[in-house]
């Protein structure tokens, strides 16, 4: 039998608020919520096992958890999928592991006002399985949409694959209730409203409660925007025989001003080459082929059916050979199912090893994209050379905004990581190797996160000097909200906030 | 631990560790959302990203096979996973590395077994079984001797090149099944025979962990096929479907002879051919239920539904067997006799899905899920049949249980 890594005071108290059936204290239990997906320090797993999981299904269980942690000074993280890319949901200092899984009920779906409202704890695409029949979707659409759920997706400011045509996670939030640190239980939103879209009433609080990562509270509850399920969907890839080219009809395709345009997405030389010698689904595409376009559209098909004669003329024009409509739709089509394919990637040798998958996402302005690319690949390449555990998967870069996607993109470098190798050097080299990137980053005004957040070691420490005095202002914040320093401790450097 | 115990477990990490480390560094999870299990206790020790995440940390040191035996209790082995799996769906067939969760479970079952930790309820079975040779099936006395009672008569002979398996839940409990195929079969012009002493397939005990039971129960039966001259196996459960197909292979190697038949994907076949016609209108309005061995391991979906379009009369509602990757009666894989709550509530839900559709009548096409299934469906008025029920009452043969 398992000791309890907690006191049996602080047990006795869990199971009077959740029963014993929401308190888990066995170590597998602790063991298999703290990591999020790789690059993870494997080696080092045990420093981040929570002492307690707990499962609540109600607000008022959460509040009780936060107020018992603020009595006994006990850590609480909260994680809802435990898939994003940042370690938000990974425990730094023990304490109370906050599992808000059992929290998925869809609580109303107002077809009048147009607003679904949901625990966090829920999933896109199962609840987007309920709402099709209603003719309306929730259309926060991130790569991992078969698996993250709605508490992460705010907790870490989530990015939307459709994002430009119909925002990202924080701009389809109406309102939402929220567990503070102190247990104190609010609902911000626009103003008072619930179901407002806008609203100009007070400090604009409630976009404080995007990106946090459980240190600002927990949120139980969200009331969502439903928008009409898209009558049409388009999707074209075109090749080019150069990057440069391919830069350029991105930019013309991203400036078209369709309404409809949901994205577009360049790939770069590398990622052909990564996808040639190593995606068992790559669809064949002839060796001249050095860069490809994808763009997307959606919406009504009076909309949709004459923009894309638009795009298809736009992309030619620029310089682009349509690739078919089986690349075309089959790739789109797949976008979730092909996110993060690990499983292998190559030594320099050209020896195959089995590797997980780094995702590097900053957000940068179009200007600089071909000048940044360069330097991440030459980075890469460095690390590649000298350690042997690494490779380097190709960059793609999609458009940003929502609403208005032509000004700036998230730019991602995929690098393998052989996991199975990492000891302590070659973990420390790993994060210099992301340092060195995200130095290159900074440099070009840009910043370290579009989508995952920014709270990963390799990241974090480069925190204080992007945001500037704005990071004086969240250490502010943090402790006013967090006086006990309970809510997910030592994320974010918010420690900091405490000293004095 | 002792060594030889230590000895076990290096050797278990040893052969898992690749595999489970595709799932481990990917962390997708989307398998979170299609398994019966996780659906219903929203824990994540019961996720199939657990059961390979655990063999990780098993080789980091920091769990033990004792720590997370309990946990690989909550799977009904359906397979649903398996093709959820981001990694089957598009390295699978390159790499011919498919996740392999459901063998993943088996084998940590049997690593518990072999370590001398065991589960009260499964312990129980299986020794009961070993007792009786077949499984002590509940609310009705199991004895070898009355093995064949459900054929009383039906004027079946014993021997021949094909044989009728007939599972444990049907020879003893759910009578009716067993004599519907007896007839259809009859009927159809089927020449087949009964073994000489039937004992259980041996599968639910390779399936909670006891692979030594499992090969005695193995090498009675394929003594008695080769003993009467069979060649071809009838299976009418899916389970037992699985086992001559899955299981026996691997305890006879090269030597295992067997054709392994399904009784759907035959009885498609007399339909199709003209042997065997559906007449009897039956005026029901239908779902059928994509038994998880036939469907998610087998891709045994289209003859069930070619079946019950075949039968007149039948409004049949059928929910696509991709989406019925995630349905489940909870049934499998030893979860109903050691969390039969967890069963209850998984069958609940299969029946909230069933009532969405306004149907009066679940088909399934195993055994196993009936009686879940069944119990589910009576505070809904849904009541659950099996499918070669349906096909014997449409062929206009009598459909009774044995009264003996």
């Amino acid at each position: 039998m398992t000791t309890m890594a907690i006191s049996d005071a602080l047990y006795d108290e869990l199971v009077g608020i959740l029963g014993e059936d929401g308190v888990l204290t066995g170590k597998p239990a602790r063991w298999n919520r703290t990591r999020t997906p790789a690059p993870f320090p494997v080696h080092r797993w045990k420093e981040y096992v929570p002492d307690v999981v707990v499962l609540p299904r109600t607000t008022e269980q959460v509040a009780e958890i936060v107020r018992l942690a603020n009595r006994t000074g006990t850590p609480v993280v909260p994680r809802a999928a435990g898939t994003g890319l940042t370690d938000g949901a990974t425990p730094l200092r023990g304490g109370i592991l906050l599992d808000v899984k059992r929290m998925n009920e869809i609580r109303e779906i107002d077809l009048v006002d147009r607003t679904v409202t949901v625990q966090p704890g829920i999933n896109m695409l199962k609840l987007n399985e309920v709402l099709q029949p209603h003719g309306v979707m929730f259309p926060d659409n991130p790569a991992s949409y078969p698996c993250s759920m709605v508490g992460g997706r705010i907790g870490t400011s989530g990015w939307s694959l459709i994002g430009a045509r119909y925002g990202h996670t924080r701009d389809l939030v109406c309102s939402m209730e929220v567990v503070l640190p102190t247990g104190d239980v609010i609902r911000v939103g626009e103003g008072g409203g619930r179901k407002l879209r806008k609203a100009s009433t007070g400090y604009t609080i409630k976009p404080l409660f995007f990106g946090h990562e459980g240190t600002l509270g927990v949120v139980t509850e969200a009331t969502l925007e439903l928008v009409p399920r898209p009558q049409a969907e388009f999707a074209a890839f075109f090749g080019y025989r150069d990057y440069d080219t391919a830069w350029r009809s991105t930019g013309a395709l991203a400036k078209s001003g369709f309404a409809t345009l949901a994205g577009v997405v360049l790939f770069d030389e590398w990622k052909l080459a990564y996808l040639r010698r190593d995606d068992e689904a790559y669809i064949e595409q002839p060796d001249w082929l050095k860069s490809v376009v994808a763009v997307a559209m959606y919406g009504n098909k009076a909309e949709v059916v004459p923009a894309a004669r638009e795009i298809m003329r736009i992309g030619r024009e620029s310089g682009g050979s349509y690739l078919g409509d089986e690349i075309s739709q089959g790739d789109w089509a797949a976008r979730h199912d092909r996110y993060a394919i690990p499983l292998h990637g190559r030594l320099r040798t050209g020896e195959v090893a089995p590797m997980s998958w780094h995702c590097e996402d900053a957000a940068l302005n179009y200007s600089v994209l071909p000048r940044v690319r360069e330097e991440w690949h030459a980075i890469a390449d460095h690390y590649i050379r000298r350690y042997g555990i690494f490779d380097d998967w190709g960059m793609f870069a999609y458009t940003n905004g929502a609403y208005k996607p032509w000004g700036d993109y998230l730019v991602e470098i995929d690098i393998g990581i052989w996991e199975q190798k990492l000891d302590d050097e070659m973990w420390e080299a790993w994060l210099n190797c992301k340092r060195e990137i995200t130095e290159v980053t900074l440099r070009y005004g840009g910043s370290i996160s579009a989508c995952h957040g920014a709270s990963r070691a390799g990241d974090v420490e480069y925190v204080p000097q992007e945001l500037g005095g704005a990071f004086d202002v969240m250490k502010k914040i943090k402790r006013a909200l967090d006086p006990n320093n309970v809510m997910n401790p030592g994320k974010y450097l918010l420690d900091q906030a405490y000293e004095d | 631990m002792t060594t030889e115990a230590e000895d076990q477990q290096r050797e278990f990490v040893e052969r898992w560790r690749d595999p489970a480390y595709g799932c481990f560094s990917s962390g997708h999870k989307f398998c979170r959302n299609v398994c019966p299990v996780m659906q219903v206790t929203q824990n994540e020790n019961h996720s199939p990203t657990a059961f390979h995440a655990n063999i990780v940390a098993m080789e980091q040191g920091a769990l033990t096979v004792a720590d997370v035996a309990e946990d690989y209790v909550h799977c009904t082995q359906c397979g649903a996973c398996e093709l959820r799996c981001p990694n089957t769906l598009m390295a699978g067939d390159f790499y011919r590395a498919r996740t392999r969760t459901v063998d993943v479970v088996k084998a940590m079952r049997a690593l518990a077994v072999d370590s001398g930790i065991e589960q009260p309820n499964w312990k129980r079975w299986v020794e009961a079984t070993v007792d009786r040779k077949n499984e002590p099936v509940l609310d009705v006395p199991v004895a070898q001797e009355n093995v064949a009672n459900w054929a009383d008569g039906l004027g079946l002979g014993v021997g021949g090149e094909t044989v009728l398996f007939v599972d444990c839940e049907a020879a003893f409990y759910r009578t009716t099944l067993p004599r519907a195929v007896a007839r259809i079969l009859q009927k159809g012009g089927v020449d087949f025979g009964l073994m000489r002493e039937q004992w259980c397939c041996g599968g639910p005990a390779a399936e909670m962990g006891y692979v030594a039971r499992s090969r005695e129960f193995a090498v009675h039966n394929v003594a008695d096929w080769r003993g009467i001259g069979a060649s071809r196996i009838i299976t009418l459960d899916p389970h037992d479907y699985i086992t001559f197909t899955e299981d026996y292979p691997k305890y006879f190697g090269v030597d295992y002879e067997f054709e392994i038949v399904h009784i759907t994907e035959l009885v498609a076949e007399l339909i199709r051919d003209g042997k065997l016609s559906l007449m009897v209108p039956i005026e029901r309005v239908a779902t059928y239920h994509d038994p998880c061995r036939l469907n998610k391991r087998k891709g045994i979906h289209k003859s069930p539904r070619e079946i019950l379009r075949a039968i007149p009369g039948l409004d049949f509602r059928d929910v696509d067997h991709v989406t019925q990757w995630s349905y489940c009666s909870g049934a499998g894989g030893g979860l109903s006799i050691e969390r039969p709550e967890i069963t209850a509530a998984i069958s609940q839900q299969r029946l909230d899905r069933a009532a969405a559709l306004d149907v009066d009548l679940l088909v399934s096409a195993c055994v196993w899920s009936e009686r879940p299934l069944a119990a589910a469906g009576e505070t809904r008025d849904i009541e659950v049949r099996d499918l070669m029920e349906l096909v014997a009452e449409s062929a206009g043969l009598e459909v009774t249980a044995v009264t003996t």
